[in-house]
């Protein structure tokens, strides 16, 4: 059994269409990465796999992990093992990072059958997240991603993530805005999620953070539709040639 | 105060029960027999306050005309829940009980420094200095009533010098009394240099039926002598049945600090008033507020600060969370005097509707008549984050929850200048329950 199973998924943000008809197979174990030209529907597919209001599947299915995906609300998707990386975090200055930690965990715990946290365990753990991706305890009592530089907020992305330990992984541009460094430091992140019972989809525009973390397929989405798989070659044609070449030879 | 409004107002007439008890021989009140008088005559003549009296626009005070003759607290039966304790959340507190305006035998073993007099046993002197603020005019109109009623109250003093550490807490219980209202004075003095913390809680649960219907009308009168410290926290976690009326009246000399906190979680119709004339250089006030009504309460503030002396700076900063049908009311009166420059006032106010029948009113005042002032204010209101509701969903948070970390976030900032622990781990609870 696949860990992700989009068929032919269609949608639409108002009378838009955005989704045209993606499929895409994900077993555990794999990291894909998509590709493709502003404006083309990737933020669009995620955002529909995590059960934003306001996008209307109008045709297609999602399996995951065996369960029917689009029935089931956004929390559930969570406690369920997806996690959905923002491109754009969101700012919450009123929920200190600690509070929203300590939530999910123990909401996916709950979810799971398993009791409330230990509070010294769970500061434990996250003390040690904390200093694997090089932020201050200090981001911990602070308002979630409230006045985080980009870099900020994509690091706190991959605390998360890390915490949570998801079943897959759906990383919406973890690796815009970031330097050298802090992208070493999420890439290094997501490797240490990577295993053979988890998969791993990462959105992105550069080959750089593919030469982190070396995917398994990639997948360019054209006009809300996969026009092109392949291995990581493709990402390094990509990069050399651009876009216009394969979108030529695509349609 | 404002003074009289010079348009004539039909006064409204004030319910029975309460011309009765005005009727009554002048022993009602502690109030200096000339003051009582006046004040007596003052009430009747004016009736309580309307709409149309510019300090009462935003606020019916209806529910006080319709409440019955005599108290429904049905005290005979245990109550369902217990009273919360507060106690349990303010360490090492003196607590003063009042039942129904009635004070309960004072603490004993009281620290040095702190004397406690009931009005009763106080000095004429000393009634004068309780009863001195004045009705003006209609919209003092609970003042006279309080001066012409107030059968209780004591006077608090600090020596000075006095460092107070453990925490003074009156606690408001209102159960064991026949009456529907009671009126209380309060005259708190702080000696030159002294600190300490004064907390006015009126607990949850001090009543067994939903119908049981109460008014406190409460006056306080502050005087912090030079360089003293107060630190006065208000907690009205009271019952949804409850009316509350309070005003008080703050004077501060030279370089004193005083620091209010107030928390409004209960009552079906507040309006906390403070007056601060900060009347000496050095002087300095912070006012900090947090009110949430929800299903039809009403909840009012009214802060008027007076900067009356040059170098003096105060701080405001109040938030109001309304759900429901909820109603909160936010009016900040800022007057800066002619001579006082080098003035800093700064007022916020921060609001958040929790659905579209709630409503929020919150209305900045400045009169400035100084030109060396560093003066702003700012008032916002919102609703949750509907972008914010949903990220916390992707993390597992069910969509309630995520509801409660928001709104209980939104008041962190004022629920965390409270200086225990356990008590702002308390109320956030309550405030998340009630999100
Ligand atoms: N809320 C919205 N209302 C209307 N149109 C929208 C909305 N959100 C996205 N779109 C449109 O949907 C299309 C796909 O947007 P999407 O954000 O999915 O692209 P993307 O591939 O993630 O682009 P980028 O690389 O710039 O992040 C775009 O044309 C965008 O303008
Ligand atoms: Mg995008």
């Amino acid at each position: 059994m696949s860990l992700l199973e989009i068929k032919n998924l269609h949608a639409n943000i108002g009378d838009k269409v955005i989704l045209r008809g993606i499929n895409l197979t994900v077993n555990a174990g794999e990291i894909h990465a998509i590709m493709g030209p502003n404006g083309s529907g990737k933020s669009t597919l995620c955002q529909v796999l995590g059960g934003r209001d306001g996008f209307e599947v109008t045709e297609g299915s999602v399996q995951f992990d065996g369960m029917n995906l689009l029935e089931m609300a956004t929390e559930d998707r969570a406690n369920a093992g997806l996690l959905l990386g923002f491109q754009h975090p969101v700012e919450i200055p009123g929920v200190k990072n600690i509070y929203l930690l300590k939530e999910s965990l123990n909401a996916q715990r709950k979810a799971r059958g398993l009791g409330e946290l230990d509070t010294f365990a769970f500061m434990k753990q996250v003390r040690e997240l904390v200093k694997s991706m090089q932020m201050d305890d200090a981001f911990l009592h602070r308002g979630v991603n409230a006045g985080f530089s980009g870099g900020e907020k994509k690091r706190n992305e991959i605390l998360q993530m890390l915490l949570l330990q998801p079943k897959l992984a759906l990383l919406d541009e973890t690796d815009s805005g970031l330097d050298i460094d802090a992208l070493k430091i999420v890439s290094e992140g997501i490797n240490r999620l990577r295993g053979t019972d988890r998969g791993i989809v990462l959105v992105t525009h550069y080959q750089r953070l593919l030469s982190y973390v070396e995917p398994d397929f990639v997948h360019i989405l054209y006009k809300g539709q996969i026009i092109k798989s392949g291995d990581k070659s493709l990402a390094l044609q990509l990069e050399a040639e651009g876009y216009e070449d394969i979108l030529k030879a695509a349609s | 105060m404002s003074a009289a409004l010079p348009r004539a107002i039909e006064p409204v007439e004030l319910p029975e029960w309460l011309r009765a008890a005005l009727s009554q021989p002048v022993t009602a009140s502690l109030a200096p027999t000339g003051v009582q008088t006046l004040a007596c005559e003052q009430i009747l003549s004016w009736g309580l306050p309307t709409a149309r009296d510019e300090e009462w626009r935003w606020t019916n005070l209806r529910p006080i005309a319709r409440l019955s003759a005599t108290s429904t607290i049905d005290n005979t039966a245990s109550p369902k829940t217990p009273a919360t304790d507060l106690t349990a959340f303010v360490p090492n507190a003196w607590v003063i009980r009042c039942n129904g305006g009635q004070l309960q035998p004072l603490p004993q073993n009281l620290p040095a420094g702190i004397t406690i007099t009931p009005l009763t046993e106080a000095s004429e002197a000393d009634c004068a200095a309780a009863f001195a603020p004045r009705a003006q005019g209609r919209n003092d109109a609970l003042v006279a009533l309080n001066t012409a009623l107030a059968g209780d109250g004591f006077v608090l003093d600090i020596a000075a010098h006095a460092d107070i550490q453990a925490p003074i807490l009156i606690d408001w219980h209102d159960t064991p009394h026949e009456a529907n209202h009671s009126h209380t004075r309060l005259l708190i003095r702080l000696g030159a240099h002294s600190k300490a913390t004064l907390i006015e809680a009126t607990p949850s649960s001090c009543s067994n039926t939903p119908l049981s219907t109460y008014w406190r009308n409460a006056v306080s009168v502050i005087e912090q002598g030079a360089n003293s410290q107060l630190n006065h926290i208000n907690l009205g976690l009271g019952d949804y049945q409850r009316l509350l009326t309070d005003r008080s009246f703050v004077h501060l000399e030279r370089d004193a600090r005083y620091r209010s906190i107030h928390i409004q979680l209960g009552g079906q119709l507040t309006r906390h008033e403070i007056d601060v004339n900060i009347s000496a250089p050095g002087a300095h006030c912070d006012l900090l507020g947090l009110m949430m009504p929800r299903g039809k309460q009403v909840m009012d503030t009214h802060t008027r600060i007076t900067h009356g002396a040059p170098h003096t700076t105060s701080n405001e900063h109040y938030l109001i969370i309304a759900d429901d049908a909820g109603r909160g009311i936010f009016k900040g009166r800022i007057l800066v005097a002619q001579d006082a420059q080098k003035i800093e006032a700064y007022q916020n106010s921060r609001n958040l509707l929790l659905s579209n029948t709630a409503e929020i009113d919150t209305k900045p005042e400045l009169e400035i008549y100084a030109d060396d002032v560093k003066c702003s204010h700012g008032a916002t209101i919102g609703r949750l984050d509907d972008e914010a509701i949903y990220y916390l969903q992707s993390r597992g948070i069910s969509a309630a929850n995520a509801r409660k970390l928001l709104v209980t976030g939104f008041a962190q900032e004022i629920i965390d200048a409270l200086p225990y622990p356990e008590l702002i781990a308390h109320l956030s609870e309550l405030i998340g329950a009630g999100a």
